[in-house]
C-alpha cells in the first residue's frame, strides 16, 4: 500500500477535538483531490511528477518505543544530548541515525556524533533535530517566557487547542487539508507576552532515506503574544539519498499579537528528486511584523506559499524569497497578502535563477479591503534565466476594493548581460567564474533584506549557481 | 637592437553583425613602443580593440593576430588578458552589485592562478589596492561602490587606470582613455599610463584627439580610416591631423 492517503495509527486518536481534525482534513482532502492544471492556484506548477503511489508513511513515534526522552536515550551521555548508540542500549542513536555496529563513536569523550555536526547552524541557535519528519529528542532548554513542546505535548495539554488547525483554512489548501490527516509532529512555540528570545530558534529536519521514498507531514504552530519577539528558522535539508523521492508536506500556523515581531527564515535544501511541499498562514494584530525569507535550491517540485492576514491596524509584514535552481526542477513560490484594516503595509522582492530546464514559478497576490484605507503593498518578481530551455511563469494579482491606497507591483525576467561578461573576462576571470558572480550579485540584493547578518551570511553559502 | 615582436596583426578582416569593419589591417607593435591610432568616429577602432581582446560576436573572416608568437584568436577572451592584454575599454560597463574590490580581487587572483601564484591573502591586497588607488585619486569609499554605478566619466576612467596598474599587463589598449576627462583628470590617467612604461611594456593608444599624446608621447602615430591604416608616421602626424583632420584620408568614402 502507497499513495498520500494511508491507514495509520497515530498517537491521540483518543481526543475528540483533535482527532475531529485529523477526520475532517481527510474528508476535505478526499472531497477536493489534488490540485490539477485547471486549479488556479496551482496553474503552472504541476504535479504529475509527484509520483505518489509508493510513498511509505512511516510508523508513529509516539505509539512505538522509539519516541524516548533525552535521558532514556543514553545514560552515557556527554554534552550535546550525546549519543544513545544502539549496541549498548538497543535504541536507534539519537542523533536520528542507525549506526552499523562499531560504526558509532559516540562514547569517545567529547564526541559529538558526526551527522549531527554537520547540521549545526553556524550562528548560536535553539536547534531541533527532525529526522524524516520525525521529532528527535532532547529539545534544547530554552529561557522563561519561550515554551517550546512537540505538537502532540501541546495538544494533550491543550495549549494547541485555540489556534491549531484555526489559522490555515484546509477548505483552500488540499495539502493542507491532508497535513490535517495526519498531524502529529511539529512542534508547538508560545513566546509569552513580551518576551523576546535571545536566540533564534531553529528548526532542522533532515532526511537520509534509503530505497523506500517517505511521505513526512509537519506541522508547526507559532503564537507569539503581545509584544514578543522571536525568530524561528526552518532548515529542510538531506544526506546521501539525492535520489530518494520522498515528500514533505508542511503547514505553519503563526499568530503574531499586538506589537509582536516574527523573523522567520527557511531554507529549502531538499534532495533533487524530493518533493516539498510547504504552506504558512500568518495572522496578524494591530502594529506586529511579520519578515519572512525563503530561499529555495533542492527538490524535484518546491513550493513555498506564504499567506499573511493583516488583521488589524498599522500590522506590516515583508515576505522575501530567493530560489536558485537547474536540471528539470519546479521551485514555485506563492504569497497571499490580505490588507484587511487601514494602515496595514507589505513589501516583497523575490529572486530567481533558473537554468536547465528548470521552471521558476511565483504567483503574487495582494488583496486590499474596501476598508484597507491608506494602504501600502509592494511587490516586485525577477528572475535571470541561464538557459534557453529555462522556463518562469509570473501571475501577479492586485486586488483592490479600497481608495486611497499605494500598490505596486512589478516582474522581469532577463538573461545574463554580455557585455558585464566580457567586462569580466576581459580582466582575466573566467567566464564560468564571471557568471557566479553576477549570479550572485542577483541574489544579493534580495538576500540583503534578511535582517539577520549571521542568518543571511549562513543563506549566502546556500545561494550559489546551480551546476549544470 | 634587434626588437622582439608583442602583438603582430597581419591582413586582418573582421566583421560583426554581419558588417565588416576592418578590412586589411596590419600592425607589429614591438616590446616597448607605445603606438597610437587616431581614426574618425565610427571608423573601427574600438571594434579593432575588442578583436584583439575576444568579445564575443566579434569575427574574423581572414588575416591572423598573434602575441608574443602566440596566435591569439584562438584564445578566450580571459586567457588573452591573462597573458597579459588590457583593454582600458571606452565605456567601461556597470556591474550592479558587485564592489570594486570584490571584482579587482577576482581579476587579480584569476591572473594569478594562470601563472601558477598563489592568490593574494586580505591583507596584500587592500595594501596594494590603497597604494595604487591612491596614486589616482581613488579612495576607500570608492571601491567599496559597485562597479562602474554612477560613476563619473572621470571616475570611470580612474578606475580602468587602477586595474591596470594593478594586473601590470604586458600590453594595454587605450581605448579613448581621455574621452570625457577634464584636464585634471587626464593627467592623473595620463600619469597612470606613464607609470607603466618600462622599456619593455608596449601600449596602443586609440583616440581621435591628440591631447591625450602631449601627455603620453607615443613612439608611433598611424591614422585609421575605413577598416585600415592609411597612414603611419611619428608624433608629428598627431599634431598634423589636430589641425587638418581627418578629411583627407575619408574623402574616397
Ligand atoms: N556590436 C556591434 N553591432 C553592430 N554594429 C557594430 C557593433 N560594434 C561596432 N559596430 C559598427 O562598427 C562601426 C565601427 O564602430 P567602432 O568600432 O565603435 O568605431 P570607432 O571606435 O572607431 O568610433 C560602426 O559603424 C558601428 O556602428
Ligand atoms: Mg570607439
Amino acid at each position: 500500500m502507497g499513495g498520500l492517503v494511508q491507514k495509520v495509527k497515530l498517537f491521540g486518536e483518543y481526543i475528540p477535538w483533535f482527532q475531529a481534525m485529523r477526520d475532517k482534513g481527510a474528508i476535505t482532502f478526499d472531497e477536493l483531490g489534488l490540485p490539477t492544471p485547471k486549479t488556479e492556484a496551482w496553474k503552472y506548477t504541476k504535479l504529475r511528477d509527484l509520483n505518489t503511489d509508493d510513498l511509505v508513511i512511516e510508523p508513529s513515534n509516539f505509539l512505538s518505543e522509539m519516541r524516548v526522552t533525552a535521558e532514556e536515550a543514553c545514560g552515557c551521555h556527554h554534552e550535546d544530548g550525546g549519543c544513545g548508540c544502539h549496541h549498548h542500549h538497543g535504541k536507534g542513536c539519537c542523533c536520528g541515525h542507525h549506526h552499523e555496529e562499531g560504526d558509532c563513536h559516540c562514547h569517545e569523550e567529547g564526541h559529538v556524533c558526526e551527522c549531527r555536526q554537520k547540521l549545526q547552524v553556524p550562528f548560536d541557535a535553539y536547534v531541533i533535530h527532525f529526522e524524516k519528519g520525525k521529532m528527535i529528542p532532547p529539545f534544547p532548554d530554552f529561557p522563561r517566557g519561550v515554551e517550546v513542546m512537540n505538537l502532540m505535548e501541546a495538544v494533550i495539554t491543550e495549549d494547541a487547542k485555540e489556534y491549531l488547525g484555526k489559522v490555515a483554512d484546509i477548505k483552500l489548501h488540499p495539502f493542507a487539508a491532508l497535513n490535517n490527516a495526519y498531524m502529529e509532529e511539529g512542534i508547538y512555540l508560545c513566546v509569552h507576552k513580551n518576551v523576546k528570545v535571545d536566540k533564534p530558534i531553529v528548526l532542522i529536519n533532515h532526511t537520509k532515506s534509503g530505497e523506500e521514498n517517505i511521505f513526512f507531514n509537519i506541522r508547526n504552530l507559532i503564537v507569539l503574544e503581545q509584544g514578543a519577539e522571536a525568530e524561528f528558522v526552518e532548515w529542510y535539508n538531506y544526506t546521501g539519498a539525492v535520489k530518494s523521492r520522498y515528500f514533505a508536506n508542511l503547514v505553519n500556523e503563526i499568530v503574531l499579537g499586538k506589537n509582536a515581531k516574527l523573523s522567520h527564515y527557511k531554507l529549502q535544501d531538499e534532495a533533487f528528486k524530493a518533493n516539498h511541499i510547504a504552506l504558512s498562514v500568518v495572522k496578524q494584530k494591530a502594529d506586529s511584523n511579520y519578515h519572512n525569507f525563503c530561499l529555495q535550491r533542492g527538490a524535484n517540485i518546491g513550493r513555498n506559499e506564504v499567506k499573511v492576514l493583516l488583521n488589524d491596524e498599522n500590522a506590516s509584514a515583508e515576505v522575501n524569497a530567493a530560489y536558485i535552481m537547474s536540471g528539470w526542477a519546479t521551485l514555485d513560490t506563492t504569497t497571499d497578502i490580505l490588507h484587511l484594516s487601514p494602515r496595514t503595509y507589505s513589501s516583497q522582492l523575490v529572486k530567481g535563477v533558473v537554468g536547465g530546464e528548470a521552471k521558476g514559478v511565483f504567483q503574487g497576490k495582494i488583496h486590499i479591503a474596501q476598508d484597507a484605507v491608506q494602504t501600502e503593498g509592494k511587490q516586485l518578481h525577477r528572475a535571470l534565466l541561464l538557459s534557453d530551455t529555462a522556463e518562469i511563469d509570473v501571475k501577479p494579482e492586485l486586488e483592490i476594493f479600497a481608495d486611497d491606497v499605494k500598490c505596486s507591483h512589478g516582474a522581469a525576467s532577463g538573461e545574463l548581460d554580455e557585455n558585464q561578461l566580457f567586462y569580466m573576462q576581459s580582466r582575466g576571470i573566467g567566464r564560468e567564474e564571471a557568471k557566479q558572480i553576477l549570479i550572485d550579485a542577483y541574489l544579493n540584493e534580495a538576500l540583503a533584506k534578511v535582517k539577520n547578518p549571521e542568518i543571511r551570511a549562513w543563506l549566502s553559502d546556500y545561494a550559489h549557481a546551480p551546476q549544470e | 637592437m634587434s626588437k622582439t615582436p608583442l602583438l603582430e596583426i597581419e591582413d586582418l578582416y573582421a566583421r560583426v553583425a554581419d558588417k565588416e569593419i576592418i578590412k586589411g589591417f596590419n600592425l607589429t607593435i614591438n616590446e616597448g613602443e607605445v603606438h597610437a591610432i587616431m581614426g574618425p568616429n565610427g571608423a573601427g577602432k574600438s571594434t579593432l580593440s575588442n578583436v584583439i581582446c575576444g568579445k564575443p560576436g566579434y569575427e574574423i573572416t581572414s588575416g591572423s593576430i598573434r602575441f608574443k608568437g602566440k596566435d591569439l584568436t584562438k584564445m578566450s577572451a580571459e586567457d588573452r588578458a591573462r597573458e597579459g592584454i588590457f583593454l582600458c575599454m571606452q565605456y567601461p560597463v556597470e556591474i550592479p552589485g558587485v564592489a570594486v574590490t570584490t571584482f579587482l580581487k577576482h581579476s587579480i587572483n584569476a591572473v594569478r592562478k594562470y601563472h601558477n601564484l598563489p592568490e593574494l591573502d586580505t591583507m596584500e591586497f587592500v595594501k596594494m589596492v590603497r597604494e595604487e588607488g591612491k596614486k589616482l585619486g581613488i579612495d576607500n569609499e570608492m571601491i567599496k561602490r559597485p562597479v562602474n554605478v554612477g560613476f563619473s566619466g572621470g571616475e570611470k576612467k580612474r578606475l580602468e587606470t587602477l586595474q591596470m596598474n594593478i594586473l601590470k599587463p604586458s600590453f594595454a589598449i587605450l581605448d579613448e582613455a581621455d574621452s570625457g576627462l577634464d584636464v585634471d583628470a587626464l593627467k592623473v590617467v595620463a600619469e597612470g599610463m606613464n607609470a607603466l612604461r618600462d622599456g619593455k611594456r608596449s601600449m596602443l593608444i586609440i583616440t581621435h584627439y591628440q591631447r591625450l599624446l602631449e601627455y603620453v608621447v607615443p613612439d608611433f602615430v598611424h591614422v585609421y580610416a575605413d577598416g585600415h591604416i592609411v597612414k603611419s608616421g611619428d608624433k608629428t602626424l598627431a599634431a598634423e591631423i589636430e589641425k587638418d583632420g581627418y578629411a583627407e584620408y575619408t574623402r574616397e568614402r
